[in-house]
């Protein structure tokens, strides 16, 4: 029976708590008696025969008529799948979008459906590399799609094969990949780790364009969006419940496969970094010295090689299959069952180790903006209710925050960090200011369609991600960083967590309450 | 020594009946060690949390896991080839030598076990001895006729011999013990014994569940009857003499002996027997076991039919008349005798 | 039943000492406290009742103990093996008062041995001659100061124990107003009470009298929380290692707190003298007129006995063991070196006779001693209890106690 998570109270007899460094991981200590260490659920059971589940979900699906009654021999299906930002690090094979896909495709073919299209909803991601879309599909998919042509990734900027669908109330502009606007049935085969993924936001963001992406990834709307796991108070989800609404009246039918995973992220011998400190064994406690100590001589080349290596031993907690909304509601559910902890109030410090990765550097660096995203954007906006931080409290993170670029993943990130951040670092001045500039440039947008290069305006959205917890946030301190690029990311740098703490004095006072987010081990704090 | 000091002051010790020297020397010792030891680690002393163990924080309440110690331990590692021949070295090597310097045990009434012994392959039998001393399995294993002994599991204490890894591991390995629960014997300790003697392994069990507090026996409880009667495994009751005397309970030092094993006839439960009936049958049998131990098979015969054999728990007088006849039963012992008497002038201080 | 005991095994004793040196949680592994099937004490005689513990401390001689750095005196005082355990509440078994919460006072005292008492209505500590507590009763009680060290009664570190009708304070509240958290404290801070009580002769008459405390845990706080209650118009200055003890000390009544190195020169301040020399050779001109050394190391006897004043009183209230000393301050200031084991007939400073378990019952509740206990274990955890008792000042902790109310 996994227990679930819990506030830890810090006293004198708390071990040093983990925190992640990039690559890398220390063990530090939050001073007693005021901190608080939040500790996420662990992970719970997966289902056994999950084949099986998926065609249960496919057969019996919600608000909607089983899949085979929908498929029809001389239609035209599509059927789209999440990139590789999920799940982060990658399952372990197979993955959940193969069984979908193909659990699917053997549907398809019993109706004698001919017209089927593979489309992955990478938005303005970038595109993946052959053998992620292997890892991701199944060498059976690939190989029988891909040589001809039907397996193939969306395009933002391909003019001719984006349709305007309509307008919202709102007066947002929808326009999606027009191969999936005139298919009979788009299905959706997704895999949802947090809760600010699926539902509306898989196809209006996934197989959108630049113009549509950028009614709601904008300061304003990131600003207002309190927070990204809590659907019904965010600004962002709100718009994409729009357009899905318009999708729903005006586009093609969708069918909505949601899948659920558990937080098993770290397979051997990583398995103590999910576990609590005063739980490692004397191996977990020799894995840590060993890897840390190692890991701390390696070169950073070596050490994203050996993590982004990894392969997490994800079980899968439900499945679901049916119109969206309904799907995604029961997905939700789901979802803050594996990550809801119940928090009390607010804190004046937060903070939280900054991993590895991101979702916008699978197999790629982290860099100093995907770090400021990891950490204002994403870990901050774990929460429902309230910040886990007092507005005008610090963040403290910990990651070494080097300066380095991944040139061929993310080409715009670095004259972002050169040009944008050196002017400004507030998302409403950069978004008036140079976001159109990037948006437009036609090197971004021809490594983007042609290579593996996120879209030019990627890096704006990533700064935007971290929009609001930036707005809410006094200061923000990153621990062990260098300190020019922290700086330009307008934060302040510390050596140790120490230092951290007595720089966070001047904001918060003596003896500021602190939380910490234990990561790894997603959790979402509901904040009363 | 006793009761002198070094110290020129004080002539007499207070309290002439301590052996207190060895201990002002072990303190000492220890004293001078551990500062050594001290110094030499004190640069350890920095090193917390991970090199050294965490400590749970306050109000967590630290899942235990099973430590897989007591009768969970699993011994069945200890059946495998490799220890089995390690063990049958250890048998005839150290424990033979062992047995024979310390107990030097007489064995006789093996001729009652000849009919089962005749066959090739000899059926798993139960022994139920009496119970004085940790010798007891050694002279047993010693004792039990070589067809038998190799494939021997010795029932333990769980509580006593698998309470440690180490100590676990070694009576796994040099007794093939199995651990039993003395308590309550579960459902899961019974299982397990009843698939050892399904294997084809004969076994040793205390019917009295532990060693004698005082001397005289315990009453037997009734599993051993229980197994026999579920595995149709017969009991052989044996009485062994002399090895409370030599390494009694509570003693702390070996004083080498003679012993004196005789094994009883086979006996099964009769038909529609319950348990509790049969085990008093095999009491009855090592108590008349006992008997002829100190008399004689003739004597000890007509006692038993009488139902006169001395009981094997005492008189049930609870004073110093018990204490008494356990003398009386021990002089009329020729086994427990120290071999070497060693004649000493009277210490007159 | 399964209990912790202590076996006399020389080379457990050894290990322990040498083991830990190294690392104090391995020491109790390797040591002599074992967790074991024992055999249920047989009742001693009339008089003695079953009683089933509830909560029982872990003292720092239980702990020393342990650890086999007890001094080689006690040879003689107590009766191997033995289950540890002295600061007990518990209930009674048997009879009419089934249920009822009991405190054990666990000297083994005349009564309990079926000595004469030295004079009418003594307690069990008192008494000039202790040969009743070192050789064997006529009802067969093996040597032993306390119940805790003796093999015949059992102690508190087990499922249940024998006490004698001498030992028994019932306790007649009900568990909300005295709860048993608050009861366990009751037997150390009698220790304390008692320490603090020999402070009155030496300040009595004096003008602005100070009383120096060094070290404040269990022992420490309960000996501040005595002598704010017992002896009125001083001024106590407490030197104590950790921030958490230093919150209590003050919390207790202390009028000064300092760190443990400070306490030479808080004392200097409260009393206005001279300051000679410095460090461990220094000494004050003056100093307090009585100091309570709740520490019991060399380090600490040799700062008591430096900033005490001549004609002065150090009371040894923690348990020193063998320590190394310069007694030529001692000497020299004429100081009385005065050591505290345990409690008995106290008289107060207006006059009135009582005992120290009443004055540490009624000190516990207006203290609300139950802050002090930081954590239980049940038996079966006590590697972890131990540790956790041994670091009990860097975990930021005071008294651990092993909780039995469960299990049993």
């Amino acid at each position: 029976m996994p227990r679930p998570g819990f506030v830890l109270d810090v006293d004198r007899s708390t071990p040093p708590t983990l925190f992640w460094r990039g690559e890398g991981f220390s063990l530090e200590r939050l001073p007693a008696d005021r901190s608080r260490i939040i500790y996420p659920p662990e992970p719970l059971a997966g289902l056994d025969n999950l084949d099986g589940h998926i065609r249960d979900a496919l057969l019996n699906p919600l608000d909607m008529d089983p899949l085979p009654e929908l498929l029809k021999p001389d239609m035209k299906l599509t059927i789209c799948f999440d990139d590789a930002s999920l799940s982060l690090p990658k399952m372990q094979q197979p993955d959940n979008r193969q069984r979908i896909v193909e659990a699917v495709l053997d549907m398809a073919a019993e109706a004698g459906v001919d017209d089927v299209h593979i489309i992955a909803a990478l938005g303005l991601h970038r595109r993946m590399h052959e053998y992620e879309l292997r890892h991701v599909l199944g060498d059976r998919i690939v190989d029988a799609f891909l040589p001809k042509g039907f397996l193939y990734q969306h395009d933002a900027e391909d003019p001719d094969n984006i349709t305007e669908i309509g307008h919202t109330d709102e007066g947002e502009v929808l326009e999606i990949n027009k191969r999936a606007a005139e298919s009979d049935l788009v299905v959706y085969a997704n895999i949802n780790q947090v809760a600010m993924d699926g539902g509306w936001k898989s196809l209006t963001t996934g197989l959108a364009s630049y113009r549509c992406l950028s009614e709601h990834h904008n300061p304003a709307s990131l600003q207002n969006t309190r927070s990204l796991m809590d659907r019904h108070h965010s600004a962002l989800h709100k718009s994409i419940w729009r357009m899905g609404e318009l999708l729903r009246d005006s586009g093609p039918t969708v069918f909505q496969v949601e899948t659920t995973i558990n937080t098993e992220a770290f397979p051997s011998p990583f398995e103590f970094l999910a576990k609590r400190e005063w739980e490692w064994t004397a191996r977990d406690r020799g894995l840590f010295l060993a890897s840390s100590k190692s890991l701390n001589k390696l070169p950073n080349r070596t050490k994203r090689k050996l993590f982004h290596k990894i392969e997490a031993p994800y079980r899968t907690t439900s499945v679901q299959a049916g119109f969206t909304a309904t799907v995604h509601e029961r997905t939700l559910e789901n979802v803050y069952q594996q990550h809801l902890v119940e928090v009390d109030g607010q804190t004046d410090i937060l903070t939280m180790g900054i991993p590895f990765i991101s979702p916008y550097n699978p197999e790629s660096i982290m860099n100093p903006i995907l770090v400021m995203c990891m950490g204002l954007g994403y870990l901050f906006n774990m929460y429902r209710g309230k910040p886990l931080v007092k507005e005008g409290g610090v963040v403290i993170m910990t990651h070494p925050t080097y300066e380095e670029f991944h040139p061929v993943h993310h080409p715009s990130y670095i004259d972002f960090f050169d040009e944008v951040l050196a002017d400004t670092n507030d998302p409403a001045v950069m978004s008036t200011k140079w976001e159109k500039k990037y948006a437009e440039d036609e090197w971004y947008r021809h490594l983007y369609r042609t290579s593996y290069a996120y879209h030019g305006v990627h890096p704006f959205y990533a700064w935007y991600w971290g929009a609001h917890g930036q707005q809410h946030a006094g200061k923000v301190i990153i621990v062990g960083g260098y300190a020019a690029t922290v700086r330009k990311l307008g934060f302040t740098p510390a050596s140790t967590m120490n230092d951290a703490l007595e720089i966070a004095s001047d904001t918060v006072g003596r003896s500021p309450t602190i939380s910490h987010l234990h990561v790894p081990g997603v959790l979402v704090a509901d904040v009363k | 020594m006793a009761g002198r000091t070094s110290h020129q002051y004080i002539r007499r010790g207070q309290r002439p009946d301590g052996a207190h020297r060895s201990i002002h020397v072990a303190q000492r010792a220890a004293s001078m060690v551990e500062g050594a030891v001290r110094t030499a680690a004190r640069p350890l002393a920095r090193y917390g949390f991970p090199y050294r163990r965490p400590t749970a924080p306050k109000h967590v309440v630290v899942p235990r896991k099973p430590n897989g110690l007591g009768d969970t331990y699993d011994t069945e590692w200890a059946r495998q080839p490799l220890a089995r021949s390690l063990r049958g070295v250890i048998i005839e090597g150290p424990m033979r030598l062992a047995v024979r310097t310390i107990a030097s045990p007489r064995v006789s009434g093996l001729d009652r076990l000849t009919d089962l012994l005749r066959v090739d392959n000899p059926r798993p039998v139960i022994f139920a001895p009496n119970h004085h001393s940790h010798i007891d399995t050694g002279v047993m294993i010693r004792s039990i006729p070589a067809s038998w002994r190799h494939e021997l599991v010795v029932a333990a204490a769980a509580d006593y011999f698998f309470d440690a890894r180490w100590k676990a591991a070694l009576s796994a390995l040099a007794l093939n013990a199995i651990p039993i629960d003395r308590g309550a014997t579960s459902r899961a300790t019974f299982d397990r014994l009843r698939d050892v003697i399904a294997d084809g392994n004969s076994l040793i069990i205390y019917p009295e569940g532990g060693r004698s507090p005082d001397g005289w026996g315990q009453d037997f409880k009734g599993g051993a009857a229980y197994l026999s009667t579920r595995t149709s495994a017969p009991i052989i009751p044996v009485h062994i003499d002399g090895t409370g005397e030599i390494f009694g309970k509570g003693a702390n030092r070996l004083s080498p002996g003679r012993t004196a094993v005789l094994f009883g006839t086979p006996l099964l439960a009769a038909e529609g027997e319950n348990t509790r009936r049969f085990n008093e049958r095999i009491e009855a049998a090592v108590a008349r076991l006992g008997d002829e131990t100190l008399t004689d098979w003739w004597t000890a015969t007509r006692n038993a039919a009488s139902g006169r054999s001395p009981k094997l728990s005492g008189p049930d007088h609870n004073s110093w008349r018990r204490q008494w006849r356990l003398g009386e039963k021990r002089r009329g012992s020729t086994a427990g005798i120290r071999r070497r008497r060693i004649r000493r002038w009277p210490d007159l201080g | 039943m399964k209990a912790l005991q202590i076996r006399r095994n020389i080379a457990r004793f050894g290990a322990a000492r040498v083991v830990g040196a190294v690392s104090p949680s391995g020491a109790t592994k390797v040591g002599p406290l074992e967790y074991r099937t024992i055999e249920d004490p047989e009742r001693p005689g009339d008089g003695w009742h079953r009683v089933r513990t509830r909560l029982a401390g872990i003292c720092g001689s239980d702990l020393s103990l342990i650890g086999g750095r007890a001094s080689t005196y006690f040879e003689s005082w107590v009766s191997f093996p033995f289950v540890p355990g002295h600061e007990v509440v518990g209930e009674l078994v048997d009879g009419d008062e089934a249920g009822t919460r009991v405190v054990l006072e666990p000297v083994l005292g005349h009564a309990a041995r079926d000595f004469p008492l030295p004079f009418d209505g003594a307690r069990p500590a008192d008494g000039d001659d202790y040969a009743h507590l070192a050789v064997t009763s006529q009802d067969g009680v093996e040597p032993a100061i306390q119940t805790g060290f003796c093999c015949s009664t059992g102690g508190g570190w087990a499922p249940w124990f024998w006490a004698h009708e001498s030992q028994l304070h019932r306790l007649n509240l009900p568990i909300n107003d005295l709860p048993d958290e608050r009861a366990v404290l009751i037997e150390p801070f009698a220790g304390g009470i008692h320490a603090a009580l020999l402070a009155a002769p030496i300040v009595e008459g004096r003008a602005n009298p100070v009383v120096a405390v060094l070290g404040a845990g269990t022992m420490g706080l309960a000996a501040i929380a005595g002598l704010r209650r017992y002896i009125p118009d001083i001024r106590i200055v407490v030197g104590a290692r950790y921030p958490h003890q230093r919150e209590l000390a003050l919390a207790f009544g202390a009028d000064v707190v300092v760190t443990a190195t400070e306490l030479d020169r808080a004392v200097r301040r409260e009393v206005g003298c001279h300051m000679l020399g410095g460090g461990e050779s220094g000494a004050l001109s003056s100093g307090a007129d009585v100091t309570i050394d709740a520490v019991g190391s060399s380090r600490s006897i040799a700062d008591s006995l430096r900033i005490t004043r001549p004609r002065g009183r150090v009371v040894l209230l923690g348990m020193p063991a063998h320590v190394e000393l310069d007694l030529t301050g001692l000497w020299h200031r004429e100081i009385d070196l005065k050591g505290a084991y345990t409690y008995g007939t106290e008289t107060l400073s207006d006059g009135t006779v009582t005992d120290t378990f009443h004055l540490a019952i009624d000190t516990v509740t207006a203290v609300e001693a139950e802050r002090l206990l930081s954590a239980t274990y049940s038996l079966d955890e006590h590697l972890d209890a131990i540790d956790h008792a041994a670091t009990a000042g860097r975990r930021g902790a005071i008294k651990i106690a092993f909780d039995l109310r469960e299990s049993n």
